[in-house]
């Protein structure tokens, strides 16, 4: 016992070792440059268009909120995966993070956003409420029929021979109202992001 | 001759942090960030944090995952294993707030706060290497400095 406690003694007291364990000089810990961090603003003025948030994957990630006069994106730590996604998605650059912005204008990529109307033929009642309650129909044909029929082709879908058509799904912003109407559920708003990159020149 | 002591204590205790996880049901992305801390590129025990899977030897548990409901009883059991100075850091989104596995009908009970008293929580899905041993860095200096004077 006496010998392990000289041992000890003459082992931890040397200089050598108090010095390397006293005063260890170590390496400074740097986040590489490609680090990707949470999106930052860049000062560019929000349109609150809500690209970022609606191509968030994460739910309470990101918020836009109203800053007086203006809007903000605001991201929450603790939530935020750091994808990146909402820089991308941004049309006029308002975040930043890493190099994101930067390569996405050398590789001349984005993301385009279209809603895709899916109708269920089979639980599909031909009311016409979701024809009806479109405030995009309703900006493109005024004179729309009570019962969902139309004589204009510039409406996103109409009642057409007892039938529902979806004519022009390309013009549908998003908004869900048809969704919300539908008394069978039986038509559906789809979201489809697709990245995009310039090709040639 | 106390005074001594205790500020010896201070700097052996931040010059030797011994770390224990747990994985409370996460995608095990924040678990290889926490193994690649010991990477040679970023070489956690030159900073003398030391990781163990022992929660008796440890100081600070590092709680990693969204807290499924077989590990509320487990974490605590394994948070009281801990000797005494002691903290938890909750490591990536999962323990903060759930993040991507917190939605409708998951079946997972975070926060980690609402089990174990945690003392920091590092963000990320996942947090970078850097950043954990940063936390871990900055965390037990003041957590651990004076533990004997604080508890009289």
């Amino acid at each position: 016992m006496g010998f392990s406690i000289i041992w000890y003694l003459r082992e931890f007291l040397r200089a050598e070792w108090l010095r390397n364990f006293f005063f260890a000089k170590t390496a400074p810990l740097v986040d590489p440059p490609y680090f990707r961090g949470y999106p930052a603003l860049t000062g560019k003025e929000c349109t609150h268009c809500l690209s970022c948030m609606m191509i968030c994957p994460t739910p309470g990630a990101i918020e836009v909120l109203r800053d007086g006069e203006t809007w903000t994106p605001h991201i929450y730590p603790g939530h935020c995966i750091r994808c990146g996604l909402c820089v991308e998605a941004c049309p006029e650059d308002v975040l930043d993070a890493g190099r994101v912005l930067e390569t996405q204008k050398r590789d001349r990529t984005d993301i385009s956003v279209r809603y895709q109307v899916t109708v269920n033929p089979d639980t599909c009642v031909r009311c016409g409420n979701c024809v009806v309650a479109c405030p995009v129909n309703k900006e493109a044909d005024p004179q729309l029929g009570a019962g969902g029929t139309s004589a204009n082709d510039e409406v996103i879908m109409k009642i057409h021979r007892g039938n529902l058509w979806v004519v022009h799904d390309e013009k549908c912003t998003g908004c869900k109202t048809c969704e919300s109407v539908c008394p069978t559920t039986a038509i559906r708003i789809a979201r489809v992001a697709e990245g995009r990159q310039e090709v040639g020149k | 001759m106390t005074d001594m002591l205790q500020k010896l204590k201070n700097a052996v205790r931040s010059r030797s942090i011994h770390v224990a996880y747990v994985d409370t049901g996460s995608c095990n992305g924040c678990d290889i960030e926490v193994l690649a801390c010991l990477s040679p590129r970023y070489d956690l025990e030159q900073y003398g944090i030391y990781v163990h899977n022992n929660p008796r030897e440890a100081d600070i548990l590092l709680v990693i995952g969204c807290c499924t409901p077989q590990w509320e009883d487990k974490l605590k059991g394994i948070w009281e294993k801990i000797p005494e100075p002691k903290a938890a850091i909750a490591i990536g989104n999962c323990p903060v707030s759930g993040c991507v596995f917190n939605r409708e009908g998951s079946y997972v009970n975070p926060p980690a706060s609402k089990h174990i008293p945690i003392a920091a929580s590092v963000p990320g899905c996942p947090p970078r290497p850097t950043e954990i041993i940063r936390a871990v860095l900055s965390l037990a200096p003041t957590i651990f400095a004076d533990y004997e004077e604080k508890r009289q």
